[in-house]
């Protein structure tokens, strides 16, 4: 995400999340948070708690955003690395994970088609680390499964009940199986692939665990420093892949 | 496979209950905002850094950016950071450490520095790095916060002791890890017993004394990685030369970066160096004659004796405070004393004081004079005073607010800041560009130290350097000889440590100090002196030789 994209990623965000922008212009935005974005952003659950108690309306704030450093309007300076913006990613992050959508189609009579998809964060950890985005889609009735799925879902539009006159088939896959078939899909990926990264980071660990065991030859009395010494080796170098799911849902497409 | 693979359920167990109860299901917008989101979190490749987009704010120097990168891939995250003072090792840490977190392998840290530089760390990480470090000050801190700041000495006393050995650091930062060259302190044994996955020390001069410094920090970083302590003694302990060594230089460079100023391909800011001699009044030449030919009366306190005569070429101020202790611990020479601070008395005016001010009128901008002795720089603080010039004082042991404050004062308000030694670590003063060296440390470590606060980054004008220097003295006999012969300000700080590596000089204070105690007149002193210069400029000419 470059600096010039900031801003648009902001507007989107207050958009979906239902909080009016009052003022908008190139390099800053002023919006007005709802309450539960105020929560979510502002970090004062004491007012929060108070106004409860006492049975009030709560005032939410408005928050004043700068993308660009040549505006001279008070507010917050926001770039890829500010607090901010993190907080943002992951109030966005938690707020999308779940979604079963339906194809807004126009024509009538469709047959929607259950697929399920899943953006998927392989994490390849050792002491260095890479990371690696799959999107997995699996249509509920074949079995089929097609990588870079989101591709085609984004070319489309979304609307989060059936459009009229267009009715939905249901799957033949149960989605906790198609999850698993997935899981497999993903699984199968890592084992054919050569991982010269865990090779590389095994040859390093063995490396320093000679010199180790080197240093506390015939020193006793130190067992346990050179115990914590080897199990600090393992943490750093033992190569591992951590896979967990961004989002995903079910997807009722039209057949193609 | 040669690797483990673990799934992360939660979202998998989340999806089945929503389906059961039919929702709540987002719509398409925030799923896509969703993505968007973890997209600009993942970390595209192994290689390269991706702390610098997160930082856009910090001018990150190209020697920094290459110490941050060759640790994370070179050095696996184990790396002693050796830059020369005002090189900006702070930068490179925090550089590092934000790349760890970015990357998701360091949560929990443990940043070690003296207690005077607490409360800055804290606030460079927070303001600079966006990491939320905390200063450690109440004990359940060590457990509950994952970036903590804290001093040794307080970090290794119970209860915290035992706290911080339960836990488990996927990485320790030490500052100024010099301290941590003696493996037989308690310092060193507590870093020692630390559970850490990635460790960094950051110290600007790696080797003051003895090769073997080096080998008990790096065995703290990668145990091993010199050998154990038997072979490297056995190998290394009389190394004498350069070509011995090539090996070890070798082994070092894996685990410690160093760039020097002039390699840092910034353009620098000249240095002045000048020495300012000065004759004493005959009543301080007095005092100083009655100490040096009462030397058999400080018979069993031979290091005091030399203190003396430097304190006086300091201050009668400094000197009456070593007189007032040695009196309290030796009744017995309470009768030479005496007769010492009755000559004490005629002295009304230092010499030193008095050309100290008159540089100080002329320069006419910010100046920075450098006292070892506490009770020279409450002296000379009231002494410009009387002279219409004001200053403010600044030690090692006054907290960050009251330093932060003190250094505020300086820029705007006062004219000279007046710092004792242990005040020369961890300030920042290079909208000064005028150092007094009003007396000069023994350790020439120590003088890089004092001169970097001043000449380093973003130091935009050349720096003056003013070295005094009393006549005929022990000042003129040893820091004159050595600072003019080897030009000792000039050189940067690495070339001085190769030299004194190679010299293995058991220490290099100690060995001026008993070259000075055990002389029994100044003759022999200068000769001794002259061989010791002579000896540090062919262990030199050798070294560049061997470049």
């Amino acid at each position: 995400m470059q600096q010039d994209d900031i801003q648009s990623f902001l507007e989107r965000f207050f958009i979906a999340t239902h909080c009016p922008i009052l003022e908008r212009s190139n390099g800053h935005i002023r919006v007005q948070l709802t309450a539960e974005m105020d929560k979510q952003l502002m970090n004062r659950p004491f007012y929060w708690h108070y106004v409860e108690r006492i049975g009030a309306v709560g005032e939410p704030l408005q928050l004043s955003l700068i993308t660009k450093r040549s505006i001279h309007e008070k507010g917050e300076y926001i770039h890829f690395g500010s607090p901010r913006l993190h907080q943002i990613f992951s109030i966005a992050k938690m707020n999308g994970r779940f979604v079963r959508l339906y194809e807004q189609v126009f024509e009538r009579s469709v047959a929607l088609h259950p697929w399920l998809h899943t953006n998927i964060l392989l994490s390849y950890e050792c002491d260095r680390k890479q990371d690696r985005l799959l999107s997995l889609g699996i249509h509920l009735i074949s079995g089929t499964i097609i990588e870079s799925f989101y591709d085609v879902l984004k070319e489309k539009q979304w609307g989060v009940t059936v459009p009229d006159y267009c009715f939905t088939i249901s799957p033949l896959i149960k989605p906790m199986s198609g999850l698993a078939r997935l899981e497999a899909f993903v699984e199968r990926l890592i084992v054919s692939e050569t991982h010269e990264w865990a090779d590389e980071a095994r040859a390093r660990w063995e490396e320093d665990l000679a010199l180790l065991q080197h240093f506390y030859e015939g020193v006793e009395g130190k067992q346990e420093e050179y115990e914590n010494e080897k199990e600090a080796l393992r943490q750093r170098y033992e190569p591992r892949i951590h896979i967990s799911v961004i989002n995903g849902g079910l997807f009722y497409l039209q057949a193609k | 496979m040669n690797v483990t693979v673990h799934w992360e359920k939660s979202w998998k167990d989340e999806f089945m209950t929503r389906i059961e109860r039919d929702g709540p299901w987002s719509n398409w917008e925030l799923y896509e905002l969703a993505l968007e989101s973890a997209k600009a979190l993942t970390i595209p490749q192994f290689d390269g850094l991706q702390a610098p987009k997160h930082l856009p704010h910090i001018t990150i120097l190209p020697h920094q950016y290459d110490v941050a990168r060759q640790v994370v891939e070179q050095m696996n995250g184990k790396a002693i950071l050796a830059d020369e003072v005002g090189l900006g090792k702070t930068i490179e840490a925090g550089l590092i450490l934000k790349e760890y977190m970015i990357r998701g392998l360091v949560k929990k840290a443990l940043i070690l520095v003296p207690a005077s530089l607490v409360s800055q760390w804290v606030q460079e990480l927070n303001e600079k790095f966006f990491i939320p470090a905390v200063a450690q000050r109440k004990s359940y801190v060590w457990e509950q916060c994952d970036v903590v700041v804290s001093s040794i000495d307080t970090a290794k006393k119970q209860p915290h002791r035992d706290i911080i050995y339960e836990q488990t650091y996927d990485i320790v930062i030490i500052d100024e890890a010099h301290k941590l060259k003696n493996n037989k302190t308690k310092n060193y044994e507590f870093v020692q017993g630390l559970k850490k996955k990635f460790c960094l020390l950051l110290t600007a001069t790696p080797i003051q004394n003895r090769v073997e410094e080096i080998f008990h920090l790096v065995s703290l970083l990668k145990p091993g990685h010199l050998g154990n302590a038997e072979q490297f003694q056995k190998r290394y302990g009389r190394l004498r030369t350069l070509h011995d060594d090539a090996h070890l230089k070798e082994l070092i460079r894996k685990v410690m970066i160093r760039h020097r100023r002039h390699d840092t391909g910034i353009e620098w800011t000249k240095r002045h160096v000048e020495t300012i001699f000065i004759d004493f009044s005959e009543a301080e030449r007095n005092v100083y004659e009655t100490i040096r030919q009462s030397k058999p009366h400080f018979s069993d306190t031979a290091l005091s004796h030399i203190t003396l005569l430097r304190e006086i070429c300091s201050s009668k101020e400094a000197l009456f405070c070593t007189l007032k202790s040695m009196m309290e611990r030796h009744p017995g020479i309470e009768t030479t004393i005496g007769a010492l601070l009755q000559k004490m008395n005629e002295i009304t005016e230092h010499t030193k004081a008095k050309k100290a001010l008159e540089l100080i009128q002329t320069i006419n901008d910010k100046v920075i004079v450098f006292t070892e002795y506490r009770a020279t720089q409450l002296y000379l603080q009231w002494f410009f005073k009387q002279h219409g010039i004001s200053s403010v004082p600044f030690r090692g042991g006054f907290k960050r607010s009251k330093k932060d404050w003190m250094k505020e004062l300086f820029q705007h308000r006062a004219q000279v800041l007046i710092a004792t030694e242990a005040g020369g670590e961890g300030i920042n003063l290079q909208f000064c560009n005028h150092v007094i060296n009003y007396d000069l440390p023994w350790n020439p470590m120590r003088l890089e130290q004092r001169i970097g606060r001043v000449h380093r980054l973003g130091q935009t004008k050349d720096v003056h350097i003013y070295n005094f220097v009393v006549r005929n003295t022990v000042e003129e006999h040893v820091f004159a000889l050595l600072y003019e012969k080897i030009r000792l300000f000039e050189r940067v700080v690495g070339e001085l440590d190769d030299i004194l590596m190679k010299l293995q000089s058991p220490t290099f204070s100690n060995h001026l100090e008993r070259m000075i105690a055990q002389s029994k007149s100044e003759g022999e002193l200068k000769i001794k002196m002259q061989n010791f210069v002579e000896i540090l400029a062919n262990t030199e000419e050798r070294t560049h030789a061997a470049r």
